[in-house]
């Protein structure tokens, strides 16, 4: 770099003082990018693969605070039983159960809780096997969430003796299976 | 005079696109980023989860006790592992409990039986009352596991509680 500019500079000097030493401009600088690109894609591939993208949800459920018996009106019930071998099964009351697929389930919901006489007022009783699957149970939950919205929907737009309009309160348990209900639907 | 042909020595390509949109994802995935906790780091299982439709509530991020109940993939058994988020709530908890065995004082998570379990509901409960409840199970379980689970709670008067379920695609 000095070479040629450096011969110059001293004939420069010869001639005069006042002459001032002529700048380089620099027209365009580059700077290497390479490390850093490099440390930048490690540390984006790092984040990438350790991120989790879909993270749990949960489903809410209660249950009642011990074992209390609740007397309830026969036609307000609506019972789901699920067998071992996870097929499922529904009844009213004290009538006989019978099988329904878990695609109807929802329908099933909606129709019995949106009866004019049991409005608001139908409690849902699931009962699963001890030996059915766990996901099955859920899958039947997720369900019944489903037709909440339309009877949710239903629901509001109805008024209670009083006028008021009304608001959707659901009943719903789970609890296991009892001998009774077992020997029901045994040979089903 | 004839022409010098320049040679090419170095030649240089403009990176600075490159570099922006780099570090625009690089901070993406930085605020994103969620780390897998101790407990999750600790674990020999992988709980597979029961797939529900869109649902939009999420796990609660803070003060959360997790029953799990995940088939060991060594040993291939049913096991309950009872977890507290809250790191200083776990220290009281097991601190509290009688049943947890010296070794495993240190771990995060623990392989409890229903006694235990009981015991350290209790225990969560008493540290902190409106810690919530999540029950973490795998889906082909058979359901006697989780109902048992589900009476440990109630008998603690943990009524309120949600199951761990992952979005249906």
């Amino acid at each position: 770099m000095a070479g040629g500019g450096g011969q110059l500079k001293v004939e420069r000097q010869k001639r005069g003082k006042a002459s001032n030493r002529k700048k380089m401009k620099r027209v365009g600088f580059h700077l290497d990018m390479t490390p850093l690109v490099d440390i930048t894609f490690l540390l984006l591939t790092f984040f990438m693969f350790t991120t989790t993208m879909a993270t749990p949800q949960v489903m809410e459920m209660s249950v009642p605070p011990e074992k209390t018996e609740i007397e309830v009106g026969e036609s307000k019930l609506l019972t789901i039983l699920v067998r071992e071998d996870n097929k499922i099964f529904y009844f009213h009351g004290s009538e006989d159960p019978s099988e329904i697929e878990l695609k109807n389930i929802k329908g099933l919901a909606e129709r019995e809780n949106l009866k004019p006489e049991v409005i608001n007022e139908l409690i849902t009783a699931l009962k699963p096997s001890d030996e059915a699957d766990y996901g099955i149970v859920v899958s039947i939950l997720d369900e019944l969430n489903l037709a909440e919205i339309a009877i949710t929907a239903e629901v509001v737009k109805k008024v209670d003796k009083e006028g008021n309009p009304m608001e959707r309160e659901r009943r719903f348990t789970i609890a296991p299976m009892n001998e009774e209900e077992i020997a029901k639907i045994k040979d089903l | 005079m004839p022409k010098i042909k320049k040679k090419r020595m170095g030649f240089v390509i403009d990176m600075t696109p490159l570099v922006d949109i780099t570090f625009l994802l690089l901070t993406f995935f930085m605020f994103t980023a969620k780390f897998k906790s101790q407990a999750e780091s600790e674990q020999k299982f992988v709980i597979e989860r029961p797939k529900v439709s869109a649902d939009t509530s999420k796990v609660p991020d803070r003060d959360v006790a997790i029953i799990k109940i995940a088939v060991d993939s060594v040993t291939n058994d049913t096991t309950y592992y009872f977890e507290v988020t809250n790191e200083a709530d776990r220290a009281q908890v097991w601190g509290m409990s009688k049943s947890i065995p010296e070794e495993l004082k240190a771990k995060a998570q623990l392989p409890v039986n229903l006694d235990m379990l009981s015991e350290l509901v209790g225990n969560t409960k008493r540290v902190r009352n409106e810690t919530q409840f999540a029950i973490d199970a795998d889906k082909k379980l058979r359901f006697k596991w989780i109902s048992d689970a589900m009476d440990v709670l109630r008998k603690n008067y943990a009524t309120k509680f949600n199951y761990v379920t992952e979005k249906k695609q």
